[in-house]
């Protein structure tokens, strides 16, 4: 049990640390390209990478079934998609 | 085909489903997954809309949004990241039956949501203090109703979160029994996965 808690820790652990260096890559981009339009597709993927390590990993949706397990990167997909169309319509 | 055959058949299908997928369901009480997937569609929504709203005067929003603080925007989402690590290590330690451990987790993730709820409080004042308001143009109307929105969410969990402490630290959940603990992670999880949408969308993309 306690080899399954540390394991458990560790992998939190290890997505913290990818989702805080995400986050500061998200910040730097709006640093440095300003957020342009082609910073933009990289923004909605660093987010829903960040999405998925949070649904699978912190509410533990990787152990599910897929119908469930396909909400997540659905839903971002779909909102992101949106956003993405609609970024591309103002430079139109 | 009779009411029995139909009967039959359907037994077989849940049969045959249960056979192919023996997975755990969803974590928590499958309730909260219903007010999940409802808050998160009605945000959906929001983001599009201010997507779109977006598109019909570029220039002005991009004005707007840089008199943003976004160090702010970024010290909160470290927050709410730090905050949703702490309440999946106490969903691990009620798991393995340490109850104390889980309420001290939580009570970090609690701390933390405090600390967001401060530096959203200073960006607020900020806003106020230039005169700032819902009505001031469509961009600041989206920022302050969006960020208030989630605002009140992250209160919700606190709250949510503080009573689950109360209950684990009378003893109220054990390895085998801690539906509530998963049910208040969950929610706040949701919270921490809004955020992941709107920083980008409101305070860094242009």
């Amino acid at each position: 049990m306690k080899t399954s808690y540390r394991k458990t820790h560790l992998t939190s652990f290890a997505v913290w640390v990818a989702l805080i260096m995400l986050t500061l890559l998200t910040y730097r981009i709006g640093e440095t390209s300003r957020a342009g339009s082609y910073a933009m597709p990289s923004l909605l993927v660093i987010s829903l990478v960040k999405g998925q390590l949070i649904a699978n990993y912190f509410m533990g949706l990787r152990s599910v079934s897929w119908g469930w397990r396909l909400v997540m990167p659905l839903y971002f997909l779909l909102v992101g998609g949106f956003i993405a169309l609609a970024y591309l319509n103002s430079l139109i | 085909m009779k009411v029995r055959d139909i009967e039959l058949t359907a037994n077989e299908f849940t049969g045959s489903l249960s056979e192919r997928d023996d997975r755990p369901s969803l974590p928590g009480d499958f309730a909260i997954w219903i007010f999940i997937f409802a808050e998160m569609l009605a945000f959906g929504v929001l983001f599009i809309t201010f997507a779109f709203a977006r598109a019909g005067d570029v220039e002005m929003y991009n004005a707007s949004q840089q008199t943003l603080n976004q160090t702010a925007g970024l010290i909160n989402t470290i927050l709410l990241i730090t905050s949703s690590y702490f309440v999946a290590c106490a969903v691990a330690a009620i798991s393995s039956g340490n109850a104390r451990h889980c309420a001290n987790w939580l009570t970090g993730a609690v701390m933390l949501g405090g600390c967001f709820v401060a530096v959203k409080i200073f960006e607020f004042s900020e806003k106020i203090d230039s005169g700032i308001s819902l009505s001031t143009n469509s961009f600041y109307m989206f920022y302050l109703s969006l960020t208030f929105f989630h605002l009140m969410h992250v209160l919700m969990g606190m709250v949510i979160l503080g009573f689950i402490i109360v209950k684990a630290r009378r003893g109220g959940y054990s390895r085998k029994q801690h539906t509530g603990v998963e049910t208040g992670a969950s929610f706040w999880h949701m919270v921490d996965l809004l955020w992941i949408i709107l920083f980008p969308l409101v305070y860094i993309m242009h």
